[in-house]
């Protein structure tokens, strides 16, 4: 099944077809991709997307460090969502080691969650204005952003790793004094993602982004996409409210999910800036609840110690959607096996049934709606370029080669 | 051997006055986004940076057109840009009449645009068919507007124009309603021609890298921007002498050869272009190259169409 | 010659390259553009082609797969240049040492100037490291 590149026949070339390499290092990607899209004039007739570039070998990594050293290394995954990745990670050692935990830290793990999903939506909407070329859009959204960050620093220290899960519980504590900063903050960021929204309703934005990358509900649901991809084509998912884990179950009733049915652009836009809104109350709900209590239980190397040989698998939702986590625990403070399925897999191979038929000007525009994070994405090679060989496979044949290997 | 003089004195007039413009705008589109902005003489220290560095030249290109092109295009537009203002500064026509001054503007974007497509970069394939698209999409409004004047006023001679204006006491655009159609034309154009955001498309730094410029480096690029930002200038000085010369309201005070009329002209200039390229960079999103192209055929080129229509009645 | 030197630091053209970092510290990066740092009033724009850019933004231990594409990317930027290493992953490729996919950090494949520490710097730093940087090679 496998077939060379080296044996090319004769090859009509059509000089109305242009292939434009688009990455892995291009003004509109901050991270590398590769798409290869044939154009004709305007037209894309073909995507080819490549992964990859940034793969690191993290899970191979993890298996060679202890539960700790894991734990921050999950965090470099990404950096956008590199809470989401602790949490999940930190949620499967606790199933494994059936450790519980008490109502403050989980629900300060919520509100960091929450945090950065709006820092996170904010940093997406900011890019999307900036791939349309409206810098003014973009340096406002960003100057919003910076505001979290604020509060990012002073409940942890740090403006994007913020080293906030342990096992356990949670490192830092909020002080009585910082909650009302909090929500001083939250009023003035509520203030200025309805002018956000507003903005988005502009006439040159709308003529840019509705109607591109459609991808409907039927598609969506075949390619699994998740988050708030899926939420813009009219999937309901949402492992916050699907899954409850942190406190969500308790803040069932202080948020809804946000659908919209155009399948567009537009409509993951508009889903990213209704979501910040439901964030802010969520937060408002947490800080009101956030009951007392330690924040931790006690020492982490005492407890990496105790947690026994097993698996769990965790879930939680990204602010890109859902990720998943799969450890296997050794039993002598290490791992056997890390797996970890982000968001943006699904999320990537949606861009082709987007981009086809669509201008080479909505590639970025397209491209940025899904909020790729190609750092979370390359844990696996997809193409192996040494042996300069593609893989056309199903599913039996590829039982067949893992039983090889 | 007047009019050599003349000229070369001119040109580093010309050079100080569009680079420092550019930093004007550069600033205020800063401070219109919350931040301090670069300093107003930024454009120069580019300018002297980019002449500093090394010179490269792609493999893939065709070296001979990547390199002559450049100072061609810089050339032209310098030239385009001292032609109107040395008519001003010395009180007669220089040089040549506006059917020149247009073809000089024409020949810097379409210089830029040969040597994007001979740097063999996709990215300059893609440039020079969008920007050919925005050239017939902007340049035939123009042109009809040119000739609406030239009904009008039967003459094709810049200074006479700008004599006109003296001569009536009031701006051109608002002398007669055929006027005010083809002043409008004009500036809706004006965007398109300085490629600034809605209509930056061939030059779209998130779709398609800078376009014609991916491949130009160094020297090359300082003399590509500078050609733009000349011609930039040069096209609102155009613009602002042939339509809104704002001296002619206060023909009393200034005599035209004189020093005065010639600094409040680069006033206007440069509010003109805060208006015309500043503020819609900032408010705006950019385009798609169809509904640019759809917008200039549909508004500027009417509004011509309109204007020529009027001045043939005699309106 | 002295006006050389002074346009060349008072116009830095930034090249933004991420070779495999988590994308914390390219989001710093771009936050030094917005109104609060705003590095714009140093003259530092962020250019699409490394052909316009005097200064390279590195960001993450090169993975293998962006190894040449970094070294393409060197090569395409015109003398003189100025490489930045930004975050820990750049200076010694910090939380992946040991892994197999990683060629190295960047000081390994090309010469590097300045290096910010940080994990990702702060936006302040990662502007001082460029300041640093220019001054170092032109000042």
């Amino acid at each position: 099944m496998t077939e060379k590149f080296d044996e090319v026949k004769e090859v009509k070339v059509d000089y109305t077809r242009l292939r434009v390499p688009l990455g892995p290092v291009h003004p509109a990607l901050k991270e590398p991709i590769s798409l290869t899209v044939t154009v004709r004039r305007e037209e894309i007739l073909d995507v080819v997307i490549r992964l990859g570039h940034v793969h690191r070998g993290i899970e191979a990594l993890a298996e060679t460090r202890n539960l700790i050293q894991t734990l921050y290394l999950v965090e470099r995954i990404c950096g956008i969502c590199s809470h989401s990745h602790t949490t999940g990670f930190v949620q499967a050692l606790e199933e494994i080691g059936e450790i519980e935990l008490s109502d403050r830290s989980l629900h300060l793990r919520s509100l960091i969650f929450e945090l950065e999903r709006m820092q996170s939506h904010l940093f997406l909407i900011g890019i999307m204005a900036y791939e349309i070329g409206f810098d003014t859009l973009f340096m406002f959204t960003w100057y919003e952003r910076e505001k979290i960050l604020d509060l990012f620093e002073e409940i942890t220290g740090n403006r994007i790793h913020h080293s906030m899960n342990t096992l356990g519980g949670v490192r830092w504590d909020l002080s009585p004094s910082f909650v009302e900063k909090v929500n001083c903050s939250l009023n003035k960021i509520e203030k200025s993602a309805k002018y956000i929204q507003e903005v988005f309703q502009d006439k040159t934005v709308e003529k840019r982004l509705c109607g591109v990358g459609v991808l409907d509900y039927d598609e969506a649901r075949e390619l699994c996409v998740v988050g708030p991809t899926a939420r813009g084509s009219g999937v309901k998912v949402d492992i916050r409210k699907a899954y409850p884990y942190a406190a969500y179950s308790e803040l069932k009733d202080d948020f809804s999910v946000v659908l919209r049915n155009t399948a567009d652009a537009q409509a993951r836009t508009q889903v990213r800036i209704l979501e910040l809104f439901e964030s802010i109350n969520l937060i408002r709900a947490i800080l009101e609840k956030l009951p007392d209590g330690p924040i931790y239980k006690e020492s982490v190397i005492k407890l990496m110690k105790k947690i026994p040989e097993g698996e769990a698998t965790s879930l939680v939702e990204a602010p890109r959607g859902e990720l998943l986590y799969f450890v296997r625990t050794n039993g002598k403070e290490g791992l056997w096996r890390l797996n970890v399925r982000t968001p943006t897999i699904p999320n990537v191979l949606g861009l082709k049934p987007m981009l086809i038929g669509s201008e080479i000007a909505d590639i970025p525009v397209t491209v940025a709606s899904i909020d790729p994070c190609m750092a979370c994405a390359n844990r696996i090679t997809v193409v192996d370029q040494d042996k300069r060989e593609t893989i056309v496979t199903d599913l039996k044949n590829l039982r067949n080669r893992g039983k090889k290997q | 051997m007047n009019t050599v003089i003349i000229l070369l004195i001119t040109f580093p007039l010309v050079f100080l006055l569009s680079l420092l413009f550019e930093g004007i705008d550069r600033k205020v589109h800063a401070r219109m986004q919350k931040r301090i902005g670069p300093p107003i003489i930024q454009p120069f220290y580019d300018f002297v940076k980019l002449f500093n560095k090394e010179r490269i030249i792609p493999m893939t290109a065709s070296s001979r057109i990547f390199t002559t092109v450049p100072i061609i295009a810089a050339a032209a537009s310098i030239l385009g840009a001292s032609i109107p203002v040395a008519s001003l500064i010395a009180g007669s026509n220089v040089g040549g009449d506006l059917i020149i001054i247009l073809y000089l503007l024409t020949i810097s974007p379409i210089m830029v645009m040969i040597g994007g497509s001979s740097s063999g970069n996709p990215y300059g394939a893609v440039g020079f068919s969008r920007k050919m698209t925005m050239l017939i999409a902007y340049e035939v409004p123009m042109l009809i507007c040119i000739l609406s004047v030239s009904v009008n006023y039967t003459s094709l001679a810049y200074y006479d124009i700008v004599l006109t204006q003296v001569k009536i006491g009031s701006l051109l655009a608002l002398a007669r309603p055929s006027m005010a159609a083809a002043a409008a034309a004009f500036v809706l154009c004006m965007p398109a021609y300085t490629e600034t955001v809605p209509f930056d498309m061939s030059e779209a730094k998130t779709e398609i890298v800078h376009g014609s410029l991916v491949e130009y480096g160094g020297p090359y690029l300082g003399l590509v921007k500078l050609a733009k930002s000349a011609s930039n200038f040069a096209l609102s000085f155009l613009a602002v002498s042939l339509f809104f010369y704002t001296p002619a309201l206060l023909e009393r005070y200034f005599s035209p050869e004189l020093g005065g009329a010639m600094l409040l002209c680069l006033v206007t200039t440069l509010i003109f272009m805060v208006f015309t390229m500043t503020v819609p960079r900032t408010i705006f999103a950019r385009l798609k190259i169809g509904q640019a192209f759809k917008f200039y055929w549909l508004v500027p080129l009417t509004l011509s169409i309109i204007s020529v229509a009027l001045s043939i009645l005699g309106l | 010659m002295k006006i050389a030197a002074r346009s060349r630091i008072k116009s830095p053209w930034l090249f933004h390259l991420n070779t495999g970092s988590c994308a914390g510290c390219d989001i710093e990066i771009v936050a030094t553009l917005t109104p609060r740092y705003d590095v714009e009033r140093l003259g530092c724009i962020l250019v699409g082609s490394p052909r316009h850019a005097d200064v390279l933004l590195v960001t993450g231990p090169v993975t293998r797969q962006m190894l040449p594409r970094f070294i393409r990317v060197y090569e395409q930027v015109p003398e003189p240049k100025v490489v930045v290493a930004v975050g820990v992953c750049a200076i010694s490729g910090s939380p992946f040492v040991g892994s197999q996919m990683i060629e190295g950090p960047p000081d390994k494949i090309v010469p590097v100037d300045v290096y910010v520490a940080g994990c990702p710097p702060r936006p302040e730093a990662i502007v001082n490291g460029i300041v640093t940087a220019l001054k170092k090679k032109f000042g």
